[in-house]
């Protein structure tokens, strides 16, 4: 009798791995590892806001493009930026800075700009549209 | 000796199928975790010096945009004034702090993200994010 049911219990137990095994297989292919993810906090302009173009000269001012980012007004590389503003934002990091947006940038050129704000310490970023 | 082998054969399955099907039950319930408001489809754009982030307003508003302008809540696909509809309901029920996170294509041109924030900015939610991939650290 003890045999018997120690022979019954043994003969599911195989097909029963299988599916397991299976199951385990099929949630390790589809499972993706996580990306870790960065909020980078912007500021809008709002709406009602009367349009000045006077530049405080405390701000700081960059211009993204394409491919192309632009501090005070001249096209730098993005290493000699990442120097320039991380310089500025040990004197001031209190400084807004001012990111002028082209429409045709795409994503990537504004989170390289915000990003490299955030590693010189600047958090006040202004996001606006270059008209 | 046949017996012998039986034994030492049976005696760590019922361990390993404990061990599988922990496993199992750790991928079941990683897998459901917030799959809804992910869009698998979007790519990030790389941030190298911002933080990754722990943990997130759980009142964020997630607005996924994808390379081609398209705008989705949990995969659900909006028009603007849906979009703008959502986040005036949103901060009519938990005010005008609530933050709108952007998950935006690496690839997708500003315009299409202008849209998006001028509609935040125009229901009065200042707190707006962009969402990028954390490479660095």
């Amino acid at each position: 009798m003890k045999r018997k049911s120690a022979d019954q219990l043994a003969v599911p137990m195989s097909s029963m791995i299988d599916i397991v095994f299976l199951l385990l297989i099929y949630f390790i292919v589809t499972a993706r590892e996580e990306i870790s993810e960065a909020h980078l906090a912007v500021n809008l302009p709002s709406p009602g806001a009367a349009k000045t173009d006077e530049v405080k000269p405390k701000m700081l001012e960059m211009q993204v493009h394409a491919n192309k980012l632009y501090l005070q007004g001249a096209e730098k590389p993005v290493e000699e930026i990442a120097s320039t503003l991380k310089y500025l934002g040990s004197l001031d990091p209190d400084q807004t800075v001012i990111i002028q947006v082209s429409m045709s940038a795409r994503a990537t050129d504004l989170v390289t700009a915000l990003d490299l704000c955030r590693a010189a310490g600047l958090d006040k970023l202004n996001v606006m549209t270059l008209k | 000796m046949k017996k012998r082998g039986d034994d030492t054969l049976e005696t760590p399955i019922t361990s390993m199928i404990d061990i599988v099907f922990l496993l199992i039950i750790f991928f079941v319930v990683t897998a459901s975790v917030d799959k809804d408001v992910v869009d698998e489809s979007i790519i990030l754009a790389q941030a190298k010096n911002a933080p990754a982030v722990e943990q997130s307003d759980p009142r964020t508003v997630t607005v996924n945009l994808r390379k081609d302008g398209e705008i989705n809540i949990a995969l659900q696909p909006l028009s603007l004034s849906q979009l703008k509809q959502l986040l005036i309901s949103m901060r009519a029920q938990a005010g005008n702090s609530v933050p709108v996170l952007i998950r935006c294509d690496g690839d997708t041109q500003f315009r299409h993200i202008d849209r998006v924030m001028q509609v935040a900015a125009s229901t009065g939610l200042y707190r707006v994010r962009l969402a990028a991939e954390a490479t660095g650290m």
